[in-house]
């Protein structure tokens, strides 16, 4: 069986996660103090705008996006960058080159462990709690489906994005600001930190042909619409499904070129 | 018997970033910037059989992990070629993989967080290990050395005698061809080198597996190597038997003495008495490399006598440390 070698690191991934129980607890209570945040930075906005809808969007709908959207955040954020990057600079990527698995399947299959985690200790809750509180926003139907095959290519697509700029630590030997930089421009870009209904049109075109709204923005919209379209779903995971294809090939790409580059440290 | 691995004129080039001083020199290395190409393994080749264990030595910085990596894949040769199983390393580098262990001595390739038999289980997966091979291979272990008390122990909790004894045992766990071993020994205590020397030298017996250490610690080449290769600044120095090093360089003996007064300026007057051999002094002996194809170790003893009082005195044949020594120094001639 080809997969069990891969199902054995995200084993691994979960016994290891388990160790550090503090972690969690650091993680749940960050995660309230940003949406705390949120709450209050968006109750302000609208209290500004004067009208109940802005862009389209009530208080409540703003929230409930930019509340999924953390969350989404959480689950999907594998700091791959980082372990890139660290890798790189202290020499263990040697060790795991000479593992019988391409680098970029087994760097994934060992963070998948912590993916299943978060998905259940940060996800799921949040979503529950959404769902109870609002008392219905998030339409529970046919849309679920929807979104969970979005969340998948999402991760693909997320994953090919961090493993192209950890690969540009191959060239660069720092991780940090290009890290940073990553990370706001997808957040930015992707409608993880701003709705992209608030954003204006021209940005909102330009978004439109990124592969980045495709990550948060594509499976919320399908989550939080009770009865979309056919077409719209149709498209919505076309477009991401070509994103993901697409990202998939460069970051191979670029990874198989960039390889030649490696002068791992000592020696 | 063939040759598990084969190489044949490889050279290994870097550039490297000529970075200039200072403030000022790091603002012009934004936008100039100067290459040069260092050799840092320079038209080598040797050819290791199935079941060997090969001593690969030289000094700090001499190219030993560059070649190392070229053999396992992760850098691609400037020119020459490598086989190692009859595969092109860094153009099947996965499937190379399946076929070698490596060790470094300073990186441990484990599971920081997971008891070691978490690991080997993974391990297991990874190189998808039957069950029957994996069982026979830990009790093989077990048989070698105590891992029971290892076995349950997480990775980040282990000496580091532990670990590179549990480091070594993964390496080999999926019963590789080859087994790669940088600086097995570093930083350890005497008793775990011997353990983890007993380690490897059984099983490479048992398993028929061709060994490639480096390694600064002349005991591990005593202990292990039959065989051992020397390179310094990337040009291969030796090539050869143990046995023939030592008689490359067997005619030198050492003479110590022990003399009253101060034993560097006696040391000094000796040297000036015998010009023809290198004479040198530590705390308690002035030491006198004979070579006796020159003159015989008693003849320069009794010569000495005439003019100092000698207290005591030793015999010392060279030691593998000090022909190593000798090479890095003054290469073979």
């Amino acid at each position: 069986m080809k997969l069990k070698k891969y199902l054995a690191l995200t084993r691994a991934g979960i016994i290891e996660a388990l160790q550090f129980r503090l972690s969690f607890v650091v993680m749940v209570i960050g995660n309230m103090l940003y949406l705390i945040v949120v709450y209050f930075l968006w109750k302000a906005i609208y209290a500004s705008a004067g009208t109940d809808v802005v862009n389209g969007m009530t208080f409540s709908d703003t929230l409930i996006y930019l509340v999924l959207a953390t969350a989404l955040y959480n689950f999907m954020e594998m700091y791959t960058v980082w372990e890139i990057g660290r890798n790189i600079q202290t020499g263990k990527i040697v060790l795991d080159l000479l593992k019988p698995i391409e680098y970029r399947k087994f760097l994934f299959w060992s963070y998948s462990g912590t993916f299943v985690m978060q998905f259940l200790f940060t996800f799921l809750p949040t979503f529950i709690v959404v769902a109870v509180v609002t008392h219905g926003a998030i339409p529970l139907g046919i849309n679920l489906l929807y979104f969970a095959i979005s969340v998948v290519i999402a991760v693909s697509i997320n994953y090919s994005i961090d493993f192209i700029v950890g690969t540009i630590c191959l060239y660069t030997q720092s991780i940090w600001g290009i890290n940073i930089m990553k990370q706001v421009i997808v957040l930015l870009l992707s409608g993880a930190t701003i709705p992209i209904a608030f954003f204006p049109e021209p940005l909102k075109t330009i978004v439109y042909y990124l592969p980045f709204q495709s990550i948060y923005n594509a499976p919320l919209s399908l989550l939080l619409d009770p009865s979309p379209s056919a077409n719209t779903v149709l498209s919505t995971l076309g477009m991401q499904l070509f994103w993901c294809v697409s990202m998939l090939i460069v970051s191979k790409a670029f990874w198989k070129v960039s390889l030649r580059q490696i002068t791992v440290n000592g020696g | 018997m063939a040759a598990i691995i084969e190489i044949k004129n490889v050279t290994k080039e870097f550039k490297v970033l000529n970075r200039r001083e200072g403030l000022k020199g790091s603002i012009k290395d934004l936008f100039s910037r100067n290459y040069k190409t260092v050799r840092a393994v320079d038209n080598i080749s040797m050819s290791i059989e199935q079941g060997e264990i090969v001593g690969y030595l030289g000094p700090n910085g001499a190219g030993k992990s560059t070649t190392i990596k070229m053999m396992t894949g992760v850098l691609e040769p400037t020119s020459g070629e490598i086989l190692v199983g009859g595969n092109v390393p860094y153009k099947n580098r996965t499937r190379n993989a399946q076929e070698i262990g490596v060790v470094f001595g300073q990186r441990s390739q484990l599971w920081w967080a997971l008891p070691l038999v978490e690991s080997f289980r993974l391990l297991k997966d990874i190189y998808r290990i039957s069950d029957e091979n994996y069982e026979s291979m830990l009790k093989l272990y077990q048989s070698l050395v105590d891992i029971e008390p290892l076995l349950h122990k997480p990775v980040r909790q282990m000496s580091l005698g532990q670990r590179t004894l549990s480091d070594i045992l993964a390496a080999f766990l999926h019963d590789p061809k080859i087994v790669f071993l940088d600086e097995p020994t570093i930083g350890l205590d005497v008793s775990m080198k011997a353990k983890i020397r007993t380690l490897i030298h059984a099983l490479n017996k048992e398993k028929k597996t061709t060994v490639i250490l480096t390694t600064h610690d002349m005991g591990d080449v005593d202990a292990l190597c039959r065989r051992i290769v020397i390179i310094d600044k990337g040009k291969m120095l030796y090539d050869n038997d143990i046995e023939h090093l030592k008689g490359f360089f067997g005619s030198y003996r050492t003479l110590k003495i022990r003399i009253d007064g101060d034993l560097e300026k006696q040391a000094e007057v000796i040297q000036k008495e015998l010009p023809e051999f290198s004479v040198s002094s530590d705390e308690e002996w002035i030491s006198v490399l004979v070579d006796e194809e020159k003159a015989k170790v008693l003849d320069v003893l009794s010569q000495l006598q005439k003019t100092h009082r000698i207290r005591d005195m030793q015999l010392e044949e060279i030691s593998t440390e000090e022909v190593i020594k000798k090479i890095y120094e003054e290469g073979v001639q």
